[in-house]
């Protein structure tokens, strides 16, 4: 039976044979990546380590890419903030332009029309004569 | 006849470009008779594809291995039902049968529109022959499926074995007809879009089509996850694979759509909202293609080092300036009588519901694409794995649960307070209840708490319509209790319909939900004899066997299952050697019942030792996952199938278009 700390370990760490699942979730038989990686987990649990440690200890010697997850420093916050600020935001425009949507539509101010020469006159009465008959 | 294969594909391609230039050319100059000879050349191209894919299947299914793609992903050991779907299992291949799927939705698009929308199709036949000669350049130029080897290969390098399951002869093929049906809606948003006839015709000539598309995204979407859950052994369906995410952003854009074209249907609003999800689902149905086909992104169902990468991004950058062009020029004529009183209201709720979709699609899309810009901007390569989409998207899926409950109840314009009463202050007692009722009985994960109460929310709003709808029949029409439901049903499918999609949603919620929140896993080496337990199952392991084929070997655990003491069965957990591949796989063994699955993995044999150890999963409830899935699909088939009214809504909307034309032109 594996503890609980050892599982989340193993989530918070990618194989790297490719599967593109987490260590945990790899099963691989004889997998060159994810099997020695669960020992390691457990070798240096069994140093004393905690979780915070372990993977620290895992993002060095393998490079950050081995952690299933960006962190949550630097430039990686970007990553975890950008979809919620992108709701946020998306959610804000829509508040803000169905706002606008509510009021009644602005009605310009009635301008005197304009002058109608003779020609234009002859021609609107016929056709209005046209259309009562 | 490779040869006939090959001078299909080139002939296709010519046909192709020369519809598109003739549907142009025919629409701008008024020649009716441009536009025909165009439509006739869609069909020729169809044809020529239609010709080509029998020929590769020929190849296949002869063991034709002086050609390359033959060699590559088939052997004279496959089964018959894997030579068919080998058509689809390599990079050239699945392009040829995107193509011939294209063309035979162009044809039907041809002969259902022969005497309608004179003036959008010959731009609906320019727009899919544009797509078409697209793929089959690729075809012709870069990645031919009738490339020949030099010397013709003995014996063929076999498909991939983790392919060399029944589910791939059903979900690529459905995965691509939702993939490749998202274009027909595109192709009338473009017609629309250049004539400047953006009422409602188009979308209503689309409507079936956007759903058949939804359909098969849905159901591919779910088969796949079926897949995985069945060949790769790791007792979940979803990974977050980039490809996965590529199949889901399509779907999920799509869905938005569907939603917020009702609005546009009642209300005339969303125009240029509903344009855009159009033009966007299409992209990310190319946006799919582009990341399985380049190696950007590494992911299991890569076609690796192809190639294929910059056309498709040129292809992409394409559609999207010239969709934009469009859409910025028609601007204009795009204006709805957009209007929202309240944001208790019908169309307020569908803003959210669609803001909840494309956040969702955009999270997704931007943890799919976040290593490459981490690349780009740090230079260090990372991974954004399951755990950042499970975080990201978990509390914008439960809203949008809440959503689903809300959106088809609440009162267009304003809901009143007692009307939000009525609707509202049953379901919520029944979901506050069921929450507190499983916090009572020790529940301590606290998405699947929210996600339990926000179900039993919206399945008590979607009973009390039922309810309420029967109820008024029974009263207005004396109709006994059963006929007045079929009634209901059968006369409002779009609404019914998508009450049962939406029941299906909620099951694929509690399913996702009690699956990765309580499930139980325990792995152990054991020897013949040995006693498991895992939960309230025993499990004994009795014996090993071996079978030998010339096509793969196999070894099978026997193990006895007892559950609370009780014997409930033998299951056979086997692990396959493919010999061509020499690669292995696990075929799980599964006691799948309503309450929980439980999972056999067999993980490894030493001969020497006779050890063998077995990895076990209980899933809780995920069977509702995949019975959820059925209820969708079933819901998309209620609200698909035709009716007069829907029929009588099409043809009103033509001849005001067409009156509109008429007068606008005099």
């Amino acid at each position: 039976m594996k503890n609980a700390t050892q599982t989340e370990i193993e989530e918070a760490l990618t194989c790297q044979c490719g599967c593109g699942l987490t260590v945990h979730s790899c099963n691989h038989v004889q997998c060159p990546s994810g099997i020695p990686l669960k020992r390691e987990i457990a070798a240096q649990l069994g140093e004393g380590r905690t979780r915070a440690e372990v993977l620290a200890y895992f993002s060095t010697k393998y490079g950050e890419k081995i952690l299933s997850a960006p962190t949550t420093t630097g430039f990686n916050l970007v990553a975890w903030v950008t979809p919620f600020a992108a709701v946020l935001v998306a959610g804000a425009v829509i508040v803000v332009v169905s706002r606008r949507w509510r009021r009644p539509p602005t009605v310009p101010p009635p301008s005197r029309p304009a002058p109608i020469d003779e020609a234009r006159r002859a021609r609107l009465e016929a056709e209005l004569g046209r259309f009562d008959a | 006849m490779v040869d006939l294969g090959l001078l299909a594909l080139r002939l296709a391609f010519v046909g192709g470009l020369y519809a598109v230039l003739t549907a142009v050319y025919g629409a701008w100059a008024r020649r009716p008779a441009y536009a025909r000879s165009a439509r006739h050349a869609a069909y020729a191209v169809h044809a020529l594809v239609a010709v080509a894919a029998a020929v590769l299947w020929h190849a296949l299914l002869t063991a034709n291995f002086s050609l390359e793609y033959v060699a590559s992903y088939a052997s004279s050991t496959l089964s018959l039902p894997y030579r068919i779907a080998a058509l689809w299992g390599g990079q050239a291949g699945s392009l040829l049968f995107w193509v011939l799927i294209l063309t035979t939705m162009s044809t039907v698009v041809h002969l259902q529109n022969r005497d309608r929308n004179a003036a959008l199709m010959p731009y609906v036949t320019a727009t899919l022959m544009t797509i078409a000669v697209f793929f089959l350049a690729l075809l012709v130029f870069v990645t031919s499926p009738f490339e020949r080897l030099p010397v013709p290969a003995a014996e063929g390098a076999d498909l991939n074995p983790l392919l060399q399951n029944y589910w791939m002869l059903i979900h690529p093929p459905s995965l691509y007809l939702g993939y490749v049906g998202c274009s027909v809606p595109f192709a009338f948003a473009i017609a629309a879009l250049v004539t400047g006839r953006l009422g409602d015709v188009w979308i209503r000539t689309t409507r079936r089509w956007t759903l058949f598309a939804w359909f098969f995204l849905t159901l591919g979407n779910m088969l796949g996850a079926r897949w995985a859950y069945e060949e790769l052994g790791w007792g979940g369906y979803w990974a977050w694979d980039p490809v996965e995410n590529a199949a889901f952003m399509p779907w999920l854009s799509c869905t938005a759509f569907l939603h917020s074209v009702m609005i546009q249907e009642k209300k005339n609003m969303l125009k240029m909202w509903n344009m855009v999800l159009v033009l966007l689902t299409f992209c990310l149905t190319i946006f799919g293609t582009f990341l399985t086909r380049s190696g950007v992104v590494s992911s299991v169902h890569s076609f690796t080092q192809s190639g294929l990468g910059p056309f498709f991004v040129a292809f992409l950058l394409g559609v999207i300036v010239v969709v934009s062009g469009l859409v910025i020029w028609r601007r204009p004529l795009l204006r709805g009588e957009n209007e929202i009183d309240s944001f208790l209201s019908r169309e307020a709720s569908f803003l959210f519901n669609n803001l909840l979709l494309v956040g969702i699609a955009f999270a997704t899309f931007w943890g799919t694409i976040f290593p490459v810009i981490s690349e780009a901007v740090r230079g260090i390569k990372i991974t954004v794995g399951p755990p950042f989409f499970n975080k990201v998207n978990a509390p914008l899926g439960l809203a949008l649960l809440f959503m689903t409950g809300v959106g088809p109840v609440i009162a267009w314009r304003r809901a009143s307070a007692r009307k939000l009463r009525r609707s509202f202050a049953a379901p919520l007692g029944v979901g506050f209840v069921t929450g507190a009722v499983i916090f009572a009985a020790g529940w301590r994960n606290y998405y699947a708490v929210v996600c339990f109460s926000l179900a039993a929310f919206v399945l008590a709003t979607i009973l009390m319509e039922f309810y309420r709808g029967t109820r008024a029949r029974q009263a207005l029409m004396g109709e006994p209790a059963p006929r007045a439901l079929a009634n209901l049903v059968g006369k409002n499918r779009r609404r019914y319909g998508g009450y049962v999609i939406h029941v299906g949603v909620v099951m694929v919620f509690i399913g996702v939900a009690a699956s990765s929140a309580f499930r139980l896993e325990e792995q152990e080496t054991i020897r013949k004899g040995d006693v498991v337990q895992v939960g309230s199952f025993t499990l004994t392991y009795k014996d090993i066997h071996f079978t030998d084929d010339p096509h793969y070997s196999s070894m099978l655990a026997e193990i006895a299952v007892a559950k609370d003491g009780a014997p409930v069965g033998t299951l056979f957990p086997e692990k396959r050697f493919y010999k061509k591949q020499q690669q292995p796989t696990t075929e799980v063994a599964l006691r799948s019942t309503l309450v929980e699955d439980l999972y056999l993995v067999l993980g490894s044999y030493d001969e020497a030792t006779g050890l063998m150890t077995m990895i076990v999963f209980v899933n809780p409830l995920v069977n509702w996952l995949w019975i959820g899935g059925l209820v969708m699909v079933l819901g998309t088939v209620i609200v698909m199938s035709p009716t007069a009214a829907e029929r009588r809504a099409l043809a009103a909307a033509l001849a005001v278009e067409d009156r509109g034309l008429e007068a606008a032109l005099r």
